[in-house]
């Protein structure tokens, strides 16, 4: 790919969830696009972030993409490895300050599944990962981001299995539940941004992405979407700079972020 | 024997009618009178990892997964196991990505579920296959963090901890061994869930260096690792390589696990093949597509899989051959010492495997 190309829907991605990330955070990521939007925001808006990976890597060296969650360059010279029990400890604790996380699932209240398609446990439609990490972190972490492509099917009214409990039942059913931080504040897909209306706890458009339009999200969506007051904002897209230093400086190889050919 | 009091909510969604078949794992009394019994003096714990297996594994035991998925997991002394024709195994651990190819021999039968699956190389199809069929039968579902409480607090002494994770989620309800309770030190409502100390019969832990009586160390992700072998009734260490005892008191690196947990010391060279070992191998990153792509999606493909590279080879040295020898070995090292910062930057772009182009290679 030629260096001024136009940004490709991964860069934008990328870039999408790396402005959710604040200067002087500890910010708590898993492999792919999360990861690279992390490296992005360490080059570009947020310098002073320490990166925090589930098999216990902390604050690593910059190098490659990793392959895996535990791969070398999520520890590398790493002044310190967590146990993973300290690790998630340390969400618990209030040292983390934003996550990110994938899903197969996510519903009008931001629950997630990553366990199975169907109705029926035994014998389901699909049997997908299990939980690993996604319940931890959103049971814990202050602040909660769910990235992951929108459809009908996966955007449903209520998800198959909770692995993750986002806001639950709405209003404030996550806290009597027990659980702590914010939840979900922001749900990102290659519709728009969406955030949670704060009394419902119901899923709402913060901004669409050019050529989006409202009904086109409603379209990709299993439940009805909240709309908010005014115009809908325009999601901010990657200057031509952020999209030169995604290409030179943080995954200069295309490992997460060029398109599949052939 | 303790009186259990199961999560029934949790068995009734499971079907789970016979509660002794979970008793083991939070058997507290019978772990404690299997670790007074162990050998106290340093005695040279040393035997082969076929010696290891056939001793200290036995039919329907609770197998502990370590490392990180194919970081620094005990891969070959699984496959081993899977040699001996060992029957009827639980699997717990988190991740515990390995029990999957394990159930289509009959190895595994049971699971204890946490994650199953290879993060970006895709779904694991022949897991979602085996659970469908009946093959294995989930005891308990987790999240990552649950497991790592409930090996944590049988390393801390503790009959168990109250934890803040999987409350309201559907997990507790598919867990026989977590229960919600209201923290009983405060007076406003205050849901925690109750995760017992998780006891399970043996652990194989793969070590960058261990001496002959079972001290050993690791670097890297250590993952549950110290909490596993704290808390399992059996422990077999198997090491890249064996040290004098000297060396752990003056050169250690990483986290230590001392020797009075170990039943045996294995040398086993390559023992976390397929996966990576820090400081001594990168992954063979095709093997494991090849696994999900090829294996994954059949029965029979699995079969083939499963005979050429687990049953086709005896050890972890016929394995490394069959990865290309030497030349796989000095590019893995490249690779990993690359990765860690230890070595000069590396291009790790690679040709991934698909169904459609096998080259047969397997960096």
């Amino acid at each position: 790919m030629k260096n001024d190309a136009p940004a490709n829907p991964l860069e934008i991605f990328a870039y999408i969830i790396s402005t959710q990330i604040k200067d002087h955070t500890i910010v708590y990521v898993g492999t792919g696009l999360p990861m690279v939007a992390g490296i992005l925001a360490r080059n570009t808006h947020a310098p002073n972030i320490t990166m925090v990976y589930e098999s216990g890597g902390q604050d690593p060296i910059q190098g490659g993409m990793p392959w895996s969650v535990g791969g070398p360059f999520t520890w590398r010279k790493s002044p310190i490895i967590q146990e993973m029990a300290y690790s998630f400890g340390q969400c618990y604790n209030g040292y983390v300050d934003i996550a990110f996380l994938g899903f197969a699932q996510v519903d009008m209240y931001g629950n997630v599944n990553t366990h199975m398609i169907g109705s029926d446990f035994h014998n389901p439609k699909a049997r997908l990962t299990g939980s690993g990490g996604n319940n931890d972190l959103t049971s814990l972490t202050e602040n909660m981001v769910l990235v992951g492509l929108q459809t009908p099917d996966k955007f449903p009214e209520r998800v198959d299995f909770i692995t993750s409990v986002g806001h639950l039942r709405g209003g404030n059913s996550r806290k009597e539940a027990g659980l702590l931080g914010n939840g979900p504040v922001a749900v990102i897909s290659q519709c728009g941004v969406f955030d949670f209306e704060p009394v419902s706890k119901r899923m709402r458009v913060k901004s669409l992405h050019p050529g989006m339009t409202f009904e086109i999200a409603q379209s990709c969506t299993g439940f009805e979407l909240l709309k908010p007051e005014g115009e809908i904002p325009m999601t901010p897209m990657p200057s031509p700079e952020i999209i030169h230093t995604l290409r030179t400086k943080v995954d200069p190889r295309g490992v997460f972020t060029s398109l599949p050919t052939a | 024997m303790a009186d259990f009091d199961f999560n029934k909510e949790a068995l009734g969604n499971l079907k789970l009618e016979d509660t002794g078949i979970l008793e083991r794992l939070i058997d507290f009394e019978e772990a404690r009178k299997v670790h007074l019994a162990k050998e106290r003096a340093k005695k040279d714990k040393r035997m082969s990892l076929k010696e290891a297996v056939a001793e200290f594994v036995q039919d329907g035991d609770v197998v502990l997964d370590t490392g990180f998925g194919y970081v620094r997991t005990c891969i070959q002394s699984h496959f081993e196991i899977m040699r001996q024709g060992k029957k009827n195994l639980q699997m717990i651990g988190a991740p515990n990505t390995n029990q999957s190819y394990m159930i289509n021999v009959g190895c595994v039968r049971y699971s204890h579920n946490s994650y199953t699956g290879a993060e970006m190389r895709g779904t694991d199809r022949n897991y979602i296959r085996q659970f469908k069929k009946g093959k294995v039968t989930i005891l308990s579902e987790w999240s990552h963090g649950g497991v790592a409480q409930g090996l944590k607090a049988a390393q801390l002494g503790s009959p168990g901890v109250l934890s803040k994770q999987m409350l309201g989620s559907d997990i507790v309800k598919y867990n026989p061994y977590i229960k919600v309770i209201q923290n009983p030190m405060r007076a406003d409502p205050d849901p925690v869930a109750f995760i017992p100390a998780l006891y399970p019969d043996i652990v194989f832990i793969h070590a960058q260096a261990a001496d002959k009586f079972g001290n050993a160390y690791i670097y890297g992700p250590t993952v549950n690792d110290l909490a596993g072998a704290a808390a399992s009734k059996k422990v077999v260490i198997t090491a890249e390589e064996i040290v004098p005892e000297m060396d752990m008191r003056y050169n250690k690196k990483g986290n230590i696990i001392p020797f009075f947990y170990a039943d045996a010391v294995v040398e086993l060279p390559f023992g976390a093949l397929p996966g990576s070992m820090p400081g001594y191998y990168y992954w063979p990153r095709q093997w494991w597509e090849k696994l999900m792509r090829f294996a994954g999606p059949s029965d029979e493909n699995m079969k083939q899989f499963i005979d050429e590279w687990i049953f086709g080879t005896k050890d972890p040295i016929e394995f490394v051959e069959k990865l290309g020898g030497a030349k796989w070995i000095i590019e893995a090292r490249r690779q990993t010492k690359a990765a860690e910062g230890d070595n000069e930057d590396i291009d790790f772009t690679y040709q991934e495997y698909r169904v459609d182009n096998d080259s047969g290679i397997f960096y």
